[in-house]
């Protein structure tokens, strides 16, 4: 439960754990969308716990996100203009696809290196062979 | 020094003046005793004679005068020139002076500035080993780089699913009956959402590793909230968290 001003040890901790669950959860489009829909976003209290949860860009905090786009979205979350954005599916749905096709930017580049390098280890010993190259 | 003084160069002219008349007087008188043959009242002569030679030795003071003034007035040209001279010199030193100063002020206030971001990269100063440490643990579990095999219909992504949210503390937080606030639930939809705790897998990016000993910046609890709204908030999101974002694209309304 909530404490008031003085709140125990263990009491910090706990929180500490779900202030890092809802943190992370933030990088989820689709649950931001979810806030936005059910007016949680237009509420004064939460925009102020937006703000307050800002800590977690100092890297004595940072360290513990396993999910770091949380705190670009944390961010975006500060200005109205994007929550009052999000109330739209179609936002949503878009920053999705954004996010998965960056997530996915260096394994295609690193898929796009490899696959370089291969060709050219094949090329190098005998005569250029059409039938290796492997096409994507 | 009386400023009302005649200048000398009048007084000479007007000595010189005064000489051509007394001469010229001089000369009509003797010309004049010559041809009446009379003897001229010495006194006349005399007297012409004596203002003559006044005047004469006042010409020549006046004269010593002039060349004294002469020499003064040179050596204040020299002197003019010379004060001429060191002003310009001081005009120099003054610009030079002037430049130096820019130049160090230019380059004090960019040691400052280096300095200033000495200490702003001192404090932000992370050890390398934890920034490994933390590249590893983010790319090792595809939280920022997908899979390489990935493909649409995987369900794994950049941000926790509906899957592990459910399964985190946060999820968990409404079925705890120390809240009370389980009459808010419209419905068991938690429940029925919710795996077996046997089968739960164990996200990591829940469990921060609490004996660190780090806690939350402390809030005192002004954001405005009531007291089980912070809870109420959490498990309604959960709970109503219906759509799957398995597939590549989802739709809440």
């Amino acid at each position: 439960a909530m404490a008031g001003v003085m709140e125990t040890e263990e009491q910090a901790r706990h929180r500490f754990q779900l202030e890092l669950e809802f943190v992370q959860c933030l990088a989820n489009p689709n649950y931001l969308n979810f806030l936005a829909q059910r007016g949680y976003l237009r509420e004064k209290p939460f925009v102020n716990y937006l703000k307050y949860l800002l800590y977690w860009k100092e890297p004595e905090y940072a360290k513990f996100l396993k999910y770091p786009h949380c705190l670009h979205m944390l961010e975006l979350l500060q200005y109205e203009h994007f929550r009052k954005e999000l109330v739209n599916a179609q936002c949503a749905k878009f920053i999705d696809e954004q996010q998965i096709l960056h997530w996915q930017h260096y394994s295609r580049k690193r898929t796009r290196l490899q696959q370089a390098l291969v060709e050219q280890q094949q090329q190098q010993p005998q005569a250029p062979s059409h039938g290796n190259t492997t096409s994507k | 020094m009386a400023a009302a003084e005649k200048p000398t160069k009048e007084k000479l002219l007007s000595t010189l003046d005064d000489i051509e008349v007394l001469s010229r007087e001089l000369i009509e008188m003797l010309a004049l005793s010559r041809t009446q043959k009379l003897p001229q009242p010495g006194e006349d002569t005399e007297q012409i004679l004596e203002l003559l030679v006044q005047r004469d030795k006042e010409f020549q003071e006046l004269m010593q005068t002039a060349v004294e003034q002469g020499r003064v007035h040179q050596e204040m040209q020299a002197l003019e020139k010379e004060v001429e001279k060191r002003d310009s010199d001081i005009q120099q030193l003054q610009k030079q002076l002037k430049e130096a100063e820019h130049i160090l002020a230019t380059a004090v206030y960019q040691a400052k500035e280096k300095l200033k971001s000495i200490d702003k990269a001192r404090k932000g100063s992370i050890s390398s080993e934890e920034i490994i440490k933390y590249a590893h643990r983010i790319s090792a579990s595809n939280a920022v780089c997908a899979p390489l095999n990935w493909v649409p219909g995987d369900p794994r992504r950049p941000y926790p699913t509906d899957l592990e949210m459910r399964s985190g503390i946060l999820g968990n937080m409404s079925n705890m009956s120390t809240n009370g606030v389980n009459g808010h639930l419209p419905g068991d939809a938690l429940a029925a959402g919710r795996l077996p705790d046997i089968l739960t897998p164990q996200y990591p990016w829940q469990s921060a590793d609490v004996s660190m000993g780090i806690l939350p910046p402390h809030h005192g609890n002004d954001f405005g909230l009531e007291p089980p709204g912070h809870n109420k908030e959490n498990e309604d999101d959960v709970e109503a968290m219906s759509t799957d974002s398995s597939s590549s694209s989802s739709d809440s309304d």
